[in-house]
């Protein structure tokens, strides 16, 4: 009788992500995933139909992982400042921690998957930040009249541009870059200010 | 689900395009002994995955052979 190995399960998933990362979707083989996981392609295919299906699971699961890092000692009850912080710790210590897991989001949701895995993963994160919005509009903590994607750059952009100078080790003029407490704190208020009314 | 894993049979295949795909499906879709089954045609073995509880491997090599493409047990 088969059995499934948990352990196999997880070189075979950690795999993909990189395979995904260095090679992208066309690029991606479940022959070259099976051989570099020490596996044979049948034992592969026992696990997931095909190759579609495969990439589907691995951005569900990175999704959810992203989604329960960003709950993380988060609620839509927090004053927005407070809150926003909070996302803003969250991310950061997410994208440093999890690079593989972060370039690999990154390629599946600017693909043809993107409609399914995010809407599969990141359900209850919308809603809880849809309730964070709400609260923060009732509050006066945020100016109403503003899009999604003008709040989200200007929400997440700044710390996204730090940490993108923080994992090349440098800025763009090639100065070396430390991403540290104050200067995060720096670009945290001038976010605060731009967003509160 | 931990039960599922033994009802698979793997196949290598030369089921190349959709048109290929097409010429076996009716066959494949209308076997009452054939639980699901899919052809991932995007891999370079062109992998036929079948879950049957009664069927053996012998028996799905024959039905594919009989159409005129060929078809080998994948080893585990």
């Amino acid at each position: 009788m088969r059995t499934r190995d948990t352990n196999k399960e997880e070189i075979v998933k950690l795999n993909a992500i990189r395979l995904l990362v260095e090679k992208g979707i066309e690029g991606f083989s479940m022959n070259r995933l099976a051989k570099e996981s020490k596996i044979s392609v049948a034992t592969l295919y026992i696990y997931y139909s095909d190759k579609e299906e495969l990439i589907k699971k691995i951005g569900i699961e990175i999704g959810k992982r992203f989604f329960d890092e960003m709950a993380k000692d988060f609620s839509p009850a927090m004053s927005f400042k407070e809150g926003l912080y909070k996302q803003w710790e969250n991310r950061s210590r997410h994208t440093q921690e999890n690079p593989l897991d972060v370039s690999c989001w990154e390629v599946l949701t600017h693909s043809s998957y993107a409609e399914e895995i995010l809407e599969e993963s990141l359900q209850n994160f919308k809603i809880i930040m849809g309730q964070f919005f709400k609260n923060a509009v009732e509050r006066k903590e945020l100016i109403p009249t503003i899009s999604k994607e003008v709040f989200w750059s200007v929400a997440y952009g700044p710390l996204y541009s730090l940490l993108r100078f923080e994992r090349d080790g440098k800025n763009f003029g090639g100065e070396p870059f430390k991403l540290n407490k104050e200067i995060t704190n720096e670009a945290f208020e001038l976010v605060l200010k731009a967003l509160t009314p | 689900m931990e039960n599922e894993i033994n009802n698979i049979l793997i196949f290598g295949t030369n089921i190349k395009t959709e048109k290929d795909k097409n010429s076996i499906s009716p066959i494949l879709d209308a076997h009452p002994e054939i639980h699901q089954w899919n052809i991932d045609l995007e891999d370079i073995d062109s992998v036929l995955r079948i879950e049957s509880e009664t069927l053996n491997a012998e028996q799905i090599i024959k039905l594919i052979t009989e159409q005129d493409y060929k078809c080998s047990e994948l080893s585990e």
